[in-house]
């Protein structure tokens, strides 16, 4: 390990590797990820937890990470230490983990501190490390390092989980830095005035809310008139309104003409930390859950008294042992005569107990907290947390006897739940949908605690995506190895490494969810399942599942992160409101003529380069291809009205008259693409609205969000405009399988020497007399068949097909994302728009969702609180939790989960929970009859999936067709689709009124077949 | 497709009621075969250089309605400064300030108050933008042209036998200003109140401060061209030929060319259409009654609104808007 060390840090220094660290780069930044390849990090207690931290910090790469831990590896370890196998028991901790751990990053070494048997931690072996962790470590020893890393400038976390409990207590130090406090990009916008005077009043452009708090700074540019505020020092505001902040004393400065933008400033903020001895004393306390107000205090009396007992007893309290439960309330009490005796009890009672979802929920945290310390990023916890889940537990409680350890692998989790709740998790069997990130962390999780191990348990897991460089950077139980295997399989590869009992119980698939994979997740499949947990990655494949589990009656956890942010869901049938029945608003899209023609921040360009790529390097492709392939679709395509003569022009072009047969014909066409994106079509555009035009009401037209543009000169000397021939020229090649070119000079003569044609602005009128012309509706022919008739036949060119490109942003040879960079930031250039880097224009362009290890092993752990609740059935709402949580602030909030709501029909209440169900393919007066005669409701529309199968609009004649027919006929007769053979039933809607015509809603339908 | 049941619910019931009740010049098409399948038709609206068309916005539902709004696309080519050749249209509304409580109707009923206000400042066809800012009288012929070539079918969509809900009904003034300002590009709402009044064309109000020499050029002389082009197509097929004759008799005289494109489709539907201001026959005698200013046929509203004051052609534009 040691010998390879060296080069392995050189490679650290010398580059973040924006491949594997992409998603996590767009949460922390490059100047984070720096520092912590600056930063050494120490874990001492290599149990569960320990693991757990470590793992994160090594995928999230720092510069190494040490761990210690003497203790021989037992059999209660392996309940939630998922790096330690059973041949393992007898090892030492560190050393048996050592080998996995290292494993996980080729770019962080991992080392082994050593240390004989039984070995503790001591001040001296703590030297040299930026971070240390202490894990599950006794109260005496984190003061005795604590005392030294404060007095030391070390950045010191202890933290402990016992059962459903969790504690975490930061030290950072006395003067520490937090750079970036909230984590979110940086506030701006454009405004609209700004007041001379002792406090300059700022007023924001057309009501746009700042955004900003009192204590915010902010900075200017692009201000006339009070040019001293371009490029200020941050200026501190006070909010004034939502649209209006002042900045002080601006009455010396010039007289405010018009423009300008403010772009927050985030200044470092300074945290001056408590040791661990005074903080014990005054506590600042960090919340994780409001409706659990006074149980950080009863848990930071227990925490100690517990162990107090330990030191005393040289072991913790018995599970569910009243006598040792009762030594330790005694213990508690003297700390603090409030403390609640039954949390106290309950901590005593589960102290053994070692849960890996409480590991994980508190690791992630933690781990969080460790690339904090290294990287002066996000805000940290201030400055105990206690956390715990006491609802988990089963509501029949165990008794002391059903929490003995058995010399099992669960032991530490049966002495919190004890051994018939054991059982129950052994024989539940759920569906995971998707084996990413969420999934893995949740197998791993899954198997920790036995799930489905036991002789009815089943696991069933899909995906069908294959592993990607990026995804190794948090999917943790893929290696560079397994790149380009499917996903599910190599994590049940994984997982049933970890805990053998699992072989053979998981199923993998690739096929995705949804309507058209209803004949694999058929009826008998859900029929099969406990429950659901959803491990997605988008909004509609959610839904898709809410739906089912609706459908099938099934609880459905549902779990999501967006870097630092994380959520959890908990859907119970006829208990909850499902996931689809609120939803978030989803992110606002930009009006169109912003993206063509009025763009004033970069995502417009980026936006608007995105298009330009599919437009010149995928749909003209697929479109000549289709022509070639597809028999009539020339006549199809030109069925369409409006843009038929478009189509035919541009199949002639890629197809005949700009079909380049050299590369270097690929570069011509790439310059004449720079001219007419960045030079005509600007001067076209100033032509029709020049830059001193007004509007009616007499303003300059180009003002306010509207930045005049300028056209752009090619310069082959100029690396952004060589940035676009380049990459244009290649994708273009790529179209028609042309081989590319690596020499610049090349690229650079060929531009050169292109003989641009003079451009002329097309006049409005004339425009419309020459160029537009429209072609008559009832012909559509005209010009577009003199056209039609210049296309080379298909059969003449049989077999020939050009190659559309598949946009592919984590490809970086590829030119997709150079190609949207270089094309983003020449429009940028045209508007003077600050331009954009390839990282920040891949995320945009790409959607790309940052995301973060910690996070996903957080959210993971609260999603496997909530199924320990579904595994006993619960039946109470507040029982149930919902979760939100945000590491960089940090915040922890909690909610129970909404109640379905009830509607009423008749006397009838009913929620989305219930449904009329009719069997035997009835007809649909069969229907019809039976809401008139047992509920007085009259059907006035009727419909399944799309199809609309009847509605009071019908008319007399299709009515009666349709009613005496059967269901099955009935949705064949208005689909004009035959049923597939698998489909078993129909899910139908019916719009009902009652005896006074009023719309009334019911259920949905079920008419089995 | 898998909108969500409640969604699903909800459409429905909208498309129901828009077929039941449905809003003056707006219908909607819909398919038994797929429900989602919706095609709204806005009745140009009289007054304006869309009079005599009809224009389909296609709607595509996602999952995520209704917290997003459908992708609407406007599938009848027309000349106007907020929609684009491909039939995107500009507005707000489908955008930025979607609400999850608007639905099908509130989206047609803004693209119809679009064909009223057309808003130059958020242009996505920049030279109708620039005709619309400069020479209003060449964007209003060169509207119409498109609109009697692309948008006029001989026989009006069958959707329209059924007759509307009456005006006043459907919305009160004060929504009809917040939706008149809807068109966007983050620029000011203060749409040209001078150049978009004046819809009956009236060339003298009309206006704007002209810039560029092109909207000084006589109108006259910028319609010779289309005339012969249009006409050599026309010969070509068997479309309309008639569409010349009032081009050339006068590019201003507007009104009768809409009837010249008219009088090619069968008679009785010429008759309906002729003594009402809009071809909305029933549904529109009460917007009649209170219309004195806008006159009987479309060739004396020329006339009249050329020489009416700018009194007048704000009334018009209230009325116009109340016909909403």
């Amino acid at each position: 390990m040691s010998s390879n060390l060296g080069t392995k840090m050189d490679i650290d220094e010398a580059a973040i590797d924006e491949g594997l660290y992409s998603r996590q780069l767009y949460v922390l930044g490059h100047e984070a990820m720096k520092r912590m390849a600056a930063s050494n990090v120490l874990i001492v207690g290599l149990q569960g937890l320990g693991v757990e931290i470590a793992k994160d910090i090594v995928l999230a790469g720092v510069k190494s990470v040490t761990i210690y831990d003497t203790e021989p590896v037992t059999i209660q370890d392996l309940s939630s230490q998922f790096f330690l196998r059973q041949e393992d028991v007898g090892k030492s901790r560190a050393e048996a983990t050592l080998p996995r751990l290292s494993e996980l990053n080729a770019y962080v070494p991992v080392r082994n501190l050593g240390g004989a048997p039984g070995q503790e931690i001591s001040v001296d072996l703590v030297s040299g490390f930026q971070v240390v962790v202490l894990c599950n470590a006794p109260l005496a020893k984190q003061l005795e390092i604590n005392d030294w890393t404060h007095a030391n400038g070390v950045h010191f976390i202890a933290t402990e989980t016992r059962g459903l409990f969790g504690s975490v207590f930061n030290d950072f130090g006395e003067k520490f830095t937090c750079v970036d406090p909230n984590g979110e990009q940086p506030l701006t916008g454009m405004i609209v005035s700004v007041e001379k005077d002792k406090e300059g009043l700022v007023t924001c452009l057309d009501e746009t809310r700042h955004g900003l708090e009192d204590g915010d700074f902010v900075t200017f540019s692009e201000v006339q008139g009070m040019t001293e505020l371009n490029g200020c020092e941050p200026r501190k505001i006070t909010v004034k309104g939502p649209y209006t902040f002042t900045i002080g004393d601006t009455s010396g400065f010039g007289d405010y003409k018009t423009g300008g933008i403010f772009t927050q400033v985030k200044m470092p903020k300074i945290i001056n930390f408590k040791s661990l001895r005074e903080s014990l004393q005054s506590p600042e306390f960090f919340i994780t859950d409001f409706a659990k107000f006074d149980r950080p205090g009863a848990l930071h009396a227990g925490f100690q008294a517990l162990s107090e007992y330990r030191s005393q007893h040289k072991r913790f309290p018995r599970p569910r042992n009243s006598e040792d439960a009762a030594a330790v309330v005694t213990l508690a009490k003297k700390i603090d005569t409030d403390a609640d005796d039954k949390v106290i009890t309950e901590l005593a009672y589960q102290a053994t107990g070692d849960l890996s979802p409480m590991n994980a929920v508190i690791g992630g945290f933690v781990a969080q907290e460790v690339l904090k310390a290294c990287s002066s990023k996000f805000h940290p916890m201030l400055q105990h947390m206690y956390f715990d889940s006491l609802e988990s537990l089963p509501d029949q409680l165990p008794s002391e006897s059903d929490c003995q350890p058995t010399g099992s692998r669960y032991d530490a989790q049966i002495a919190v739940f004890g051994k018939g709740f054991q059982s129950k998790i052994a024989d539940h069997r759920q569906f995971l949908v998707g084996s990413g990130a969420i999934g893995c962390e949740m197998l791993k999780n899954w198997s920790m605690m036995g799930l489905a191990t036991g002789p009815k348990g089943a696991i069933q897991v899909t995906d069908l995506d294959t592993i990607e460089k990026s995804n190794l950077n948090r999917q943790f139980l893929f290696r560079a190895k397994d790149l380009g295997k499917f996903k599910a399989e190599v994590a049940a590869v994984a997982v049933s490494d970890m805990n053998p009992e699992l072989s053979g119980k998981i199923t993998t698939r690739q096929e995705a969810v949804g309507p058209n994979s209803e004949d694999v997740y058929d009826e008998a499949f859900f029929n099969n399942l406990d429950g659901v947990t959803n491990a997605l990655d988008n909004v509609k494949a959610r839904l898709y599942m809410d739906q089912r589990c609706v459908f099938y009656e099934k609880p459905l956890v549902d779990s999501g992160t967006l870097g630092t942010k994380g959520n959890v869901q908990v859907v119970i049938p006829h208990l909850t409101e499902s996931y689809g029945s609120s939803q978030d608003p989803p992110e606002k899209e930009t009006p169109s003529c912003t993206i063509k023609n009025f763009p004033n921040a970069i995502q417009h360009t980026i936006e608007w380069a995105r298009t330009s790529f599919d437009d010149l390097f995928i749909k003209p492709a697929q479109a000549v291809n289709s022509y070639l392939s597809e028999p009539n679709y020339l006549e199809n395509t030109l069925k369409y009205s409006g843009q038929q003569k478009e189509q035919v022009e541009q199949l002639l072009s890629y197809l005949v008259t700009n079909k380049p047969l050299t590369f270097e014909e690929c570069i011509v066409w790439a310059r004449l693409q720079f001219e007419e994106k960045y030079n005509n079509d600007i001067r076209q555009l100033l032509y029709s609205l020049p830059k001193d035009g007004v509007t009616s009401t007499g303003q300059p037209f180009w003002s306010g969000p509207k930045r005049a543009p300028d056209p752009v000169t090619f310069n082959s000397n100029d690396p952004l405009h060589l940035a676009f021939i380049v990459s244009a020229a290649n994708l273009h090649a790529f179209n028609y399988g042309l081989k590319g070119e690596t020499d610049m000079n090349v690229y650079r003569k060929i531009a050169d020497s292109v003989i641009v044609p003079e451009f002329t602005p097309k006049s409005g009128v004339k425009v419309q007399i020459n160029d537009n012309d429209p072609a008559p509706q009832n012909n559509a022919g005209g010009d577009a068949s003199e056209l039609v008739s210049q296309l080379p036949a298909p059969s003449s060119l049989a077999g020939y097909r050009l190659n559309p490109v598949e946009f592919e942003k984590d490809d970086d040879t590829n030119h997709h994302i150079d190609f949207i960079t270089a094309a983003s930031n020449l429009r940028a250039t045209n508007y003077n728009i600050t331009p954009a880097d390839r990282h920040t224009t891949k995320q945009i362009a790409g959607k790309i969702i940052p995301a973060i290890a910690t996070t996903t092993s957080l959210v993971t752990g609260l999603v496997c609180l909530e199924l320990y609740k579904i595994i006993d059935g619960k039946k109470k709402l507040e029982i149930y939790k919902n979760g939100f949580v945000n590491l960089a602030l940090p915040f922890f909030g909690f909610s129970e989960p909404i109640a379905a709501q009830k509607q009423k029909y008749g006397d009838t209440e009913w929620t989305l929970w219930d449904r009329f169900e009719f069997k035997n393919d009835p007809t649909l007066q069969d229907i019809v009859n039976y809401f008139q005669t047992q509920h007085k409701l009259e059907i006035t529309m009727v419909s399944q999936g799309v199809s609309m199968l009847w509605s009071a609009f019908v008319g007399k004649k299709k009515s009666e067709e349709r009613l005496p027919m059967k269901f099955s006929k009935l949705v064949e007769h208005v689909s004009k689709k035959p049923i597939p053979p698998h489909v078993k039933y129909f899910i139908v809607e019916v719009m009902v009124s009652d005896e006074d015509g009023e719309d009334v809603e019911v259920p949905f339908i079920v008419v089995r077949i | 497709m898998s909108v969500n049941q409640a969604a699903m619910r909800r459409i429905v019931r909208e498309v129901t009621n828009l077929k039941k009740n449905p809003p003056e010049g707006i219908r909607v098409q819909t398919s038994e075969e797929n429900i989602y399948d919706i095609t709204g038709i806005i009745e140009g609206p009289e007054g304006t250089p869309y009079a005599g068309g009809y224009f389909r916005v296609k709607f595509r539902f996602t999952e995520e309605f209704p917290a997003a709004p459908p992708r609407c696309t406007l599938i009848t080519k027309i000349f106007h400064p907020n929609v684009s050749s491909s039939g995107e249209i500009c507005v707000n509304t489908l955008k930025k300030d979607w609400k999850s409580t608007y639905g099908i109707e509130h989206i047609l009923v803004t693209v119809k108050c679009l064909l009223i206000y057309p808003n130059p400042e958020s242009a996505l066809d920049e030279e109708a933008g620039k005709l619309l800012l400069e020479n209003y009288e060449s964007y209003c012929s060169r509207a119409k042209l498109i609109t009697s070539v692309h948008a006029t079918p001989r026989v009006r969509p069958v959707e329209f036998d059924t007759p509307s809900v009456s005006s006043s009904k459907s919305t009160t003034p004060e929504s009809k200003s917040t939706l008149a300002s809807e068109a966007s590009g983050s620029g000011s709402a203060s749409i040209t109140a001078v150049s978009t009044s004046t819809s009956i064309t009236s060339p003298a109000v009309s206006k704007p401060p002209s810039k560029t020499s092109s909207s000084s050029l006589p109108s006259t002389a910028s319609f010779t061209l289309p005339i012969v082009t249009t006409s050599t197509r026309k010969s070509a097929s068997p479309a309309p030929t008639t569409v010349s004759i009032p081009l050339t008799s006068s590019p201003k005289n507007l009104g009768v060319e809409k009837d010249g494109s008219n009088g090619t489709g069968p008679v009785s539907i010429n008759k309906d259409r002729h003594p009402s201001p809009s071809p909305l026959g029933t549904a529109d005698s009460n917007v009649a009654s209170t219309k004195p200013v806008v006159p009987a046929t479309g060739a004396k509203a020329v006339k009249r609104a050329a020489t009416g004051a700018a009194s007048t052609v704000a009334e018009k534009r209230k009325k116009a808007l109340k016909r909403l």
